[in-house]
């Protein structure tokens, strides 16, 4: 099983951390814009639902990932 | 033409990333691993780190399969990730360059366990994923010299290239004698660790310290290279070594 929000946090995260990037080194301080935005608003979601249900509810992966 | 100095956002990354580790270090608390034996050659990432991020990465190839996406592509979908890489590096926006490494290391994961749960695992995907994995290389190890073009070390980003092959090709020429070769410290996994985390805080230090300093520098992607180039020459050595040890002891079938 894995965490709630187990999609929303990593994705958000992603995106954020590519706007991030792109706002850091490059011109495009448009789609670097956009991605913070969007990547933010993913991850806040992701980790709303994580802490709505709590912070001993299933971990950020599964407990016995990979066996 | 790159922007000048940000470090305001230099520090809000930052706080993003250490949210995101504090995170990832919460479920590598919790992720349980059948225990290993220690070996002295065994990967620097070890088996709980590995499985936490195929933990991490399970929605998403849940969501690959259910949506019909082929190992193949997501093989392909890598080479050209790592291209982008190499480009980024090349055009000096260093962040990006690693997150494009680490994306590339991901879809390289996601390949494998997409065609395990697909079914569609077999020698010809095996034979492309390995050929695509040393294009993907080059992609990004040569972005990564046209930016230490004017360098000294631009002659540690060649060996690391070098050396990252040579692992991957010690262990297919040893496993077509028959000899198994997992052993090795420094990995694939490793290696888009190593250079992805050193991109990133490379480039965060250079706009943090930027205004002090009064210009960009890339110290930290400086000593990611050496130590990439140190520890894929050493896991490559290590490999032939151990090879030749298992045949001149008659390991060969």
């Amino acid at each position: 099983m894995t965490a709630p929000g187990g999609i929303a946090r990593p994705t958000g995260f992603l995106l954020l951390v590519l706007g991030l990037g792109l706002r850091l080194d490059s011109s495009w301080q448009g789609a670097a814009w956009l991605l913070i935005l969007a990547g933010g608003a993913v991850a806040a979601a992701g980790l709303w639902t994580l802490g709505r249900a709590g912070l001993d509810a299933e971990p950020f992966v599964p407990r016995r990932a990979g066996e | 033409m790159p922007p000048a100095c940000r470090p305001g956002t230099a520090a809000v990354a930052a706080a993003v990333v250490a949210v995101a580790v504090a995170l990832a270090l919460r479920g590598y608390h919790r992720t349980v691993v059948a225990p290993a034996p220690d070996a002295p050659d065994a990967p620097l990432l070890g088996p709980r780190v590995r499985a936490w991020y195929r933990g991490v990465l399970t929605p998403f190839e849940d969501l690959l399969v259910a949506w019909h996406v082929s190992a193949d592509h997501l093989t392909y979908a890598q080479l050209v990730v790592s291209v982008l890489a190499g480009g980024a590096f090349a055009a000096g926006w260093i962040f990006v360059a690693g997150w494009l490494t680490i994306l590339a290391g991901t879809l390289d994961i996601l390949d494998g366990g997409v065609a395990r749960r697909s079914a569609s695992a077999g020698p010809r995907g095996a034979l492309i994923d390995s050929v695509v994995d040393r294009w993907a290389e080059f992609a990004t190890f040569l972005g990564l010299g046209a930016f230490f073009r004017a360098s000294w070390l631009l002659l540690p980003v060649a060996l690391a290239a070098f050396a990252s092959l040579m692992v991957s090709y010690t262990r297919a020429r040893a496993e077509g004698l028959g000899i198994p070769m997992t052993a090795g410290r420094a990995q694939r996994p490793e290696r888009y660790v190593l250079l992805g985390f050193g991109a990133w805080v490379s480039d965060l230090v250079a706009h943090l310290a930027c205004p002090v300093v009064g210009h960009a520098t890339h110290v930290v992607l400086g000593t990611a290279v050496l130590l990439l180039a140190a520890l894929s020459t050493w896991t490559a050595l290590g490999r032939t070594l151990s090879a030749a040890r298992t045949l001149a002891n008659g390991g060969l079938r």
